[in-house]
């Protein structure tokens, strides 16, 4: 990965801290699973990646959305709604058809784009500020969610978006080469287009962003309609991994969307972050959800573990942390001798 | 970021404006139809709505249709919104109130409050402790103990299994959970390796499936509440050429999957029970024979029969209608996750596919009236009494008898 020309951001921050943080994330993740084998047994091999593979493709293509709309200083929470009717519409209206699915999918991405981007107009025309805007939209699509499917979405399973999950190649299923596409992707629109890389500075300050002639509203536009399209895609994973929809399927995604985002290093406050830790993050908070899982302890102190993990991953993987370990690397600090008094009491 | 708070926030705003167009609505109205309500806890899930399409089917159908205006509100999963709810009903003079009840205690306030206005209130699958409701329910019918040792008896009294429960601390799930563990526990060799709540979701089971599998992919069986169908794509989803007897609810999902050569091969078993909307429907033609026959109850806790359908019981529905033994529908009629209990030959003959899918009536049908006799259920604490104490062995089996011995 080339570090990109003329990002103000990523200047500021160091590209370095940034891939340090997706690095330590991945590196976190595969301790964690090789380590969950004195949880249990059957942990810590390949059947155990694979599942939590799987598991986190959701979060992974709902991030790619999440994290750009975040990089911009917004926050998206109408992703679960979103994620529902792109589901429930991959399963009224594409069903088993294969040839359905060659017109129906690009059609319902264009769809859940649309909604997001109505977000996006509402954020950068109307002034609503994000997270009211996206949380109205959130239950205005919700809404009509029920209302078009009368309470049950009805239709058939797709076997071609099924094998996704059900065929491997080499042992690996096919959902993980999607997902590592999606990963590759995001990464190159992030850092390899001007598209990309202009986001870093209407994150960072939008006033001067606009001062220097990027069409700051346009851009915010167009991450709140990406979110809107991964989130669609997202769901329609998850239809297929199902094999059905319902009117709830999107709603434990979307924590997750923003937490995989956060943990994975973007400032809440826009301007820094890479999609490639969100990634990390997504695989790191599946594999804690996964392991916490199989403690076999009730379920309140399960949710209180897994908020307590969220929380202490927020403060461990901050950004100063990888600042001050840069520090050391540099200057590294003298140790103190055995015998030496702690300090000079008159100094 | 409360989601559902925010929700039902919203849903009671536009409960009490549904309400003040129904109160305005009704001075239109023919006076003399009865007013009932349907009140929903939730909505957006195949169960909920087809118990729901069922009511409205049936006050659809002759000569229910000219004589009851039903409106249904959807108060969300909160009690206190259900509690606005049934207060709202009450004042608009509800002659009957027919409901999914989010709690079976915090509503009983509200409830005693209706009943002293002269408010019938009749509780489907879910149920209340207040005594002056009437609870109809399979809820005391044994599913975990019957289901617990239909799984015991296909393992041969030993085996690594899940629970798959449903949503934590839910009477229901806690019911049906002790009843199991009344049976898991009477044979060390069962040995419970993971137990995980899957919401009765088909979603969230299978994906807390596929982490329980990753953990343990030396599970013998699955005992699990709605939402069986996700464990059966999590287990389909290894790979493997093994499959594991599963005990469950009664989506058409897991019926077809109990009846497939394939996977019979593989080694997959069990017996689909559980819960079934047509309850609602029951506990509505009880209602309305009350209101306009003049019908009394002896017992306000009635017990709706526990479906049980074990892989040879399944049979496909060539038509529209359960007839002839049939409980099934075939693959591509009807998603997997639809329950398929949604019809009971002597109680609800009025009933077909389109009243559950679409809340239609049948056409041509009216509405027959109900046998004189109903089931007592048995007091159990916490479920449909208060101050009471459970009779006998409350998890005695009904539906099974144990074939291996601890």
């Amino acid at each position: 990965m080339s570090p990109p020309a003329d990002t103000r951001g990523l200047r500021r921050a160091g590209l370095g801290s940034d891939v340090w943080n997706a690095i330590a994330l991945f590196g976190l993740t595969a301790l964690l699973i090789i380590a969950s084998r004195w949880i249990s047994s059957g942990f810590g091999g390949w059947e155990q990646t694979k599942a939590i593979l799987v598991l986190s493709s959701f979060v992974v293509v709902v991030a790619f959305g999440q994290q750009l709309v975040i990089l911009t200083g917004g926050l998206d929470l109408s992703i679960a709604s979103v994620m529902t009717i792109g589901g429930v519409l991959t399963f009224n209206f594409v069903g088993a058809s294969p040839t359905a699915l060659i017109w129906g999918v690009p059609l319902i991405l264009l769809v859940t784009a649309a909604i997001g981007g109505l977000n996006g107009i509402g954020v950068v025309w109307l002034r609503v500020p994000p997270f009211i805007m996206t949380l109205a939209m959130g239950i205005i699509v919700y809404g009509a969610t029920l209302g078009i499917t009368g309470g049950t979405p009805r239709g058939q399973a797709s076997p071609a978006l099924s094998a996704l999950f059900t065929a491997s190649v080499l042992d690996v299923p096919l959902v993980i080469y999607f997902m590592l596409a999606i990963t590759i992707c995001g990464s190159v629109v992030q850092l390899g287009t001007g598209f990309g890389r202009r986001l870093y500075a209407v994150g960072t300050n939008p006033a001067a962003a606009y001062i220097a002639g990027l069409p700051v509203r346009w851009l915010t536009f167009l991450t709140y309609a990406i979110s809107g399209a991964s989130a669609g895609l997202a769901g329609i994973l998850m239809f297929g991994y199902a094999g059905g929809a319902t009117l709830t399927m999107g709603q434990a995604y979307q924590l997750p969307s923003i937490a995989a985002v956060v943990v994975g290093g973007t400032s809440i406050l826009g301007g820094s972050g890479l999609y490639i830790g969100a990634v990390g993050g997504a695989l790191l908070l599946t594999t804690f959800s996964t392991v916490i899982s199989s403690l076999g302890i009730a379920e309140g102190w399960r949710t209180v573990i897994y908020g307590l993990v969220i929380l202490l991953a927020l403060l461990v993987l901050r950004e100063e942390l990888y600042l001050w370990a840069g520090q050391l690397v540099a200057r590294p600090v003298p140790l103190r001798q055995p015998g030496e008094p702690a300090a000079k009491p008159d100094a | 970021m409360n989601w559902n708070t925010i929700r039902s926030g919203l849903v009671n705003t536009a409960v009490a404006a549904g309400l003040l167009a129904g109160v305005a609505g009704a001075a239109n109205a023919d006076d003399k139809k009865l007013k009932i309500y349907l009140s929903l806890s939730y909505s957006g899930n195949s169960w909920q709505s087809e118990a729901a399409n069922i009511v409205k089917a049936l006050a659809a159908t002759p000569p229910y249709d000219k004589a009851i205006e039903l409106k249904e509100v959807i108060s969300g999963t909160d009690v206190q919104a259900q509690i606005s709810a049934y207060e709202s009903m009450i004042s608009d003079g509800a002659a009957g109130i027919i409901s999914f009840p989010v709690s079976p205690t915090g509503l009983n306030r509200a409830i005693r409050k209706g009943c002293d206005k002269g408010t019938l209130f009749f509780m489907y699958d879910g149920t209340v402790t207040e005594p002056c409701a009437y609870n109809v329910s399979y809820i005391t019918a044994g599913f975990g103990e019957n289901t617990a040792q239909a799984l015991v008896n296909v393992l041969g009294g030993k085996g690594n299994i899940f629970l798959s429960r449903g949503v934590p601390g839910n009477s229901v799930d806690k019911r049906h959970t002790d009843g199991a563990m009344a049976i898991f526990k009477k044979y060390p060799g069962i040995k419970v390796i993971a137990e995980y709540y899957g919401m009765w979701s088909d979603q969230t089971t299978q994906s807390e499936t596929a982490k329980a599998l990753a953990a343990h992919p030396d599970v013998d069986g699955i005992w699990a509440q709605a939402g069986e169908d996700g464990a059966i794509k999590a287990l389909l989803a290894t790979g493997s050429k093994k499959l594991v007897p599963v005990v469950g609810e009664n989506s058409n999902g897991f019926r077809l999957a109990l009846a497939n050569p394939a996977y019979q091969a593989a080694g997959f078993k069990g017996v689909s029970s559980g819960s079934p909307p047509a309850t609602a429907g029951y506990a509505f033609k009880l209602m309305m024979e009350m209101l306009t026959k003049g019908r009394k109850l002896t017992t306000h806790n009635i017990e709706y029969p526990l479906p049980w359908v074990p892989a040879e019981g399944v049979k496909l529905c060539p038509g529209d209608r359960f007839e002839n033994g049939c409980n099934t529908f075939p693959a591509g009629k009807v998603p997997d996750s639809f329950v398929t209990e949604v019809f009971e030959a002597n109680l609800l003959p009025e009933l077909s596919l389109v009243t559950a899918l679409d809340g239609k009536p049948t056409p041509g049908m009216t509405i027959q009236p109900l046998p004189g006799e109903v089931t007592a259920a048995p007091d159990t604490p916490g479920i449909n009494c208060q101050k009471c104490n459970g009779n006998g062995d409350i998890y005695a089996l009904t539906k099974i008898k144990a074939t291996v011995q601890p």
